[in-house]
């Protein structure tokens, strides 16, 4: 029973991952594509739990279930760090209003 | 061949999506797909680990989760600043 959980949880990890990297080559901004990114954490947490299904708390499921945890808290913080990145360097500052002096400093 | 390593072979193409966006789309396009590659890469190694029963892969995982996001980190600071 529990290979058949495995594979169903293995399944749908690759499949969201693959979706994410489809949504990565295919979206045509890079805000749009930072969502697929971000969402990419989704499909790690369910390839760990495929592991944790099969191997339950051992030195691998352990090691698993850390790197799932790490993968899931820090993927939305990449993409939040790199929106911001994104909109410091198209406008000056990250509150700045489009069209305000920061903007036309950096555009001009 | 089992399950896990079928699944690492699926992955490889959701790798090269992002090797392909790297190389041709502009720069914060280009840290997204860094991202997801990282992501990929990490879970490659598990499932590489749990496939061939290879414990040390799963410390690879783990060491690559960490760098990647320290990495991918580092990049958007720097094109904060460029």
């Amino acid at each position: 029973m529990s290979e058949v959980i495995a594979d169903v949880l293995l399944s749908a990890g690759v499949l969201v991952l693959l979706m994410c990297a489809a949504g990565v080559l295919l979206m045509r901004s890079a805000y749009d594509r930072l969502h697929y990114a971000a969402a990419s954490g989704w499909g790690a947490v369910l390839v760990v739990a495929a592991v944790l299904a099969r191997e339950s708390l051992s030195l691998i499921g352990d090691k698993a279930l850390v790197t799932g945890a790490a993968l899931a808290l820090t993927t939305p913080v990449l993409a939040h760090a790199t929106a911001r990145a994104a909109r410091i360097r198209e406008r000056g500052s990250w509150n700045a209003p489009l069209g305000s002096a920061a903007a036309r400093r950096r555009s001009g | 061949m089992n399950a896990w390593l079928i699944s690492a072979l699926a992955l490889l193409p959701g790798v090269l999506a992002c090797v392909w966006v790297c190389a041709r789309s502009d720069v914060i396009a280009g840290l997204a797909a860094l991202e997801l590659a990282g992501t990929l890469s990490t879970v490659e190694l598990i499932m590489l680990a749990e496939g061939i029963h290879r414990q040390p892969f799963i410390d690879l995982a783990l060491v690559l989760a960490v760098m990647s996001l320290i990495g991918s980190l580092a990049f958007a600071r720097l094109l904060e600043r460029l």
